[in-house]
């Protein structure tokens, strides 16, 4: 008997899974962890907040699209930048967005277990949040430990899963997508008829004391909330008819995120006040369910416990894709030489690529232990470095392969990336500053990822240097056989 | 030169040009396509197998916007043998070690031998699918077996199977191993997979650049 496949491959993905794929990463952050943040900064104007970060992420999308559609690597931002920039410029990206996505990991994780708790508690299996709240103050060492213990068995056992499994993927994330919107989709409407929301108070819009100018930190804190179409080209190998449907995937998922994070905020803000969402935090948008949901129903008893359930449901599987997108940059790093090369192998039985997803699940379980806000902002803050770094590639690869083949042709360029390029800067150093002044240990570990990865870079090209001058004089039979005729 | 995957550069994105990248796509490499017809540009665009380099490639300004320096081998495929010979020399003259291989026109001609790595004859494998098609009773093996490919592979030493008998591995769905090692017996649970040893694995073309990374590391 000799040995036949038993691994399914990876399914095709349309339009509308890979849309989802865009939608389901970016559904499920922002929208039911940060709201809570958003509102604790800018007040009110959360909903600015929101609107004016999908302005500024509209320009990387631009760029993304075109990067897509005529570079044909599933890599994500990172295959693009190796595409034109030299080793250590790529690696940096490299390095930065695969922190980018572990804390992000990190972040889904954290906003997951409070709003489990609170699902819990809809069901009386653990006492209401006030009750503990009362009581964690003396405790505190007790009721922490709850919720990083939740988040951090999260993490393991989706990391686990997607070690020793390639089935969760694709077609999967578009049904867990249209379940998220749908519970979304039942908020606003819920949430637009209740009476608490015609009482609705936006004013003052801007938060006393901070004003306008604090939107600024909030859409850095937020941006994260966008960082959905990198996702989509860390897939595009997969995606059918892709010149047309990457672009178009990214488009749509970014424009259709923009819309239901509106709805939502507007809602969350016009029932529960940004004063109670704020209070609120990683629960914000379950919590103003609870308070104008239709109690008494069948089965689930409490329309609240719903759109609990939407949020627990939103934050694992955005974790899981995150889990996934950074894998994959680590695999990709891997194969591309610019880490150990066990990062860029499949494990011989699992076919993943496991080495890549363990050492990033390490991080992440590291990470857990971050406040949920660090955990955004550091997110962010590479999220916002990657972003400029893609949309200076644009305009390299302009500028250096002027003939080469583009699918897709970003609109008013040079316009687009030069916007992308100094408004993400100007939220880098908003959110810097912010950091600065309110959260040293981000901006520390931040500095502290960078500073390891030079020093890994170092490490790693004298490991390289040293191996390469061995096998120097075997090369000639290390390429792979071309078929003659 | 240190990258898994090879950076390969196709001169001419003809028929033989666009088959060789999908080929090569398919085992996971990076293909980057130079094509000078703008429609056939754009229908090799719409694959999304290959980065397409629109242009005149004996020009060195567009030869060197596949980015050159970082290129592992240029295959020259196009129909006209001063272009693929003028590429080729222009790739070694530019791109740090690159390996050419080169489309000759003629089948029996080593004229170019010490000019390039390696030269091919790809209408050779056309003759042979015409006969077989004429003479269907005694087929080369190239033409009967549809989208299979029938690969044989040297294990890496590095390769995630290397030193692993067949029970210990799981391989995708749509793949078999033939042979045992340098293919003198059929394959069993027990075969292993020694680093060094060459082996026949039939793969469907989803799963291929899942065996190629498991086979080559």
């Amino acid at each position: 008997m000799s040995e036949a496949g038993s691994r399914q491959p990876e399914a095709e993905l349309g339009l509308l899974d890979a849309t989802m794929i865009g939608m389901g990463a970016m559904i499920g952050a922002g929208i039911f962890v940060l709201t809570g943040l958003a509102a604790e900064i800018a007040g009110p104007a959360a909903i600015l907040v929101f609107a004016l970060n999908g302005v500024v992420t509209a320009f990387t999308g631009l760029s993304y699209a075109e990067l897509a559609a005529s570079i044909p690597k599933s890599g994500g931002g990172y295959a693009f930048v190796r595409e034109i920039f030299d080793d250590l410029s790529s690696f940096i990206m490299g390095w930065m967005l695969w922190f980018a996505y572990m804390i992000a990991g990190a972040l889904y994780a954290l906003g997951f277990a409070p709003n489990f708790l609170e699902l819990l508690h809809v069901y009386g299996v653990v006492g209401p949040p006030e009750a503990v709240g009362a009581v964690a103050l003396p405790v505190v060492d007790a009721a922490v430990p709850a919720a990083f213990l939740l988040a951090f068995v999260a993490v393991f056992l989706l990391a686990a899963l997607n070690a020793v499994s390639t089935a969760a993927s694709g077609s999967a994330e578009t049904v867990f997508t249209i379940i998220k919107v749908g519970i979304l989709a039942v908020f606003v409407v819920f949430g637009f008829a209740s009476p608490m929301f015609s009482g609705a108070e936006f004013q003052p819009l801007f938060s006393e004391g901070s004003g306008a100018a604090a939107i600024l930190p909030a859409m850095g804190l937020t941006f994260i909330a966008f960082e959905g179409y990198d996702l989509i080209t860390t897939v595009t190998e997969e995606v059918k008819n892709p010149r047309e449907n990457i672009p178009k995937a990214i488009f749509v998922s970014l424009i259709a995120t923009v819309i239901v994070y509106l709805a939502v905020v507007a809602v969350a803000v016009g029932t529960l006040g940004a004063g109670g969402l704020a209070e609120a935090g990683e629960a914000g948008i379950a919590t103003a369910a609870t308070s104008f949901m239709p109690t008494g129903l069948p089965i689930i008893q409490n329309g609240g416990a719903l759109i609990v359930f939407g949020a627990v449901f939103s934050t694992l599987t955005a974790l899981n894709a995150v889990v996934i997108a950074s894998s994959r940059v680590a695999f990709s790093m891997g194969r591309e030489g610019q880490l150990l090369p066990t990062f860029g192998q499949l494990h011989h039985r699992y076919g993943t690529p496991f080495i890549a997803i363990v050492t990033s699940a390490v991080v992440m379980l590291g990470s857990v232990a971050l406040p949920t806000q660090s955990a955004g902002n550091m997110s962010s803050l590479f999220f916002l470095l990657s972003f400029v770094i893609v949309n200076v590639a644009v305009i390299r690869l302009r500028r250096e392969r002027p003939n080469m083949n583009r699918p897709y042709e970003m609109p008013f360029y040079p316009a687009p990336p030069i916007l992308g390029i100094v408004l993400n800067l100007l939220l880098t150093g908003v959110l810097v500053e912010y950091l600065i002044r309110t959260d040293p240990l981000a901006l520390g570990l931040s500095i502290g990822w960078i500073l390891v990865g030079g020093v890994a870079y170092v490490v790693l090209n004298r490991v390289r240097s040293r191996s390469e001058t061995e096998t120097e004089t075997e090369t000639d039979s290390d390429v792979p056989a071309v078929t003659e005729d | 030169m240190n990258s898994q995957d090879l950076r390969i550069a196709i001169v001419g994105g003809g028929r033989v040009g666009l088959r060789t990248a999908r080929t090569l796509d398919n085992r996971g490499h990076t293909v980057i396509v130079i094509e000078r017809d703008p429609v056939r540009s754009d229908q090799i665009a719409d694959e999304y197998v290959a980065t397409v380099i629109e242009g005149d490639a004996t020009k060195p300004s567009v030869l060197k916007q596949v980015g050159l320096e970082k290129t592992d081998v240029l295959a020259a495929l196009s129909a006209d043998l001063g272009t693929n010979l003028a590429t080729c020399l222009t790739a070694e003259r530019y791109g740090s070690p690159i390996r050419t291989v080169m489309r000759r026109t003629e089948e029996e001609d080593d004229e170019y031998a010490d000019l390039v790595d390696e030269t091919v004859f790809p209408e050779r494998a056309g003759a042979r699918s015409a006969v077989n098609a004429v003479d269907p009773g005694t087929r080369a093996l190239e033409d009967m077996i549809g989208d299979l490919e029938i690969l044989v592979m040297e294990v890496t030493e590095n390769a995630p199977v290397a030193g692993r008998t067949l029970t210990d591995i799981g391989l995708p769905r749509g793949s078999l191993v033939v042979s045992s090692a340098d293919g003198d017996r059929i394959a069993d649970a027990e075969t292993e997979l020694e680093p060094g040893h060459s082996y026949v694995v039939a793969t469907e073309p989803d799963v291929e650049d899942e065996i190629v990374r498991l086979f080559r590391g």
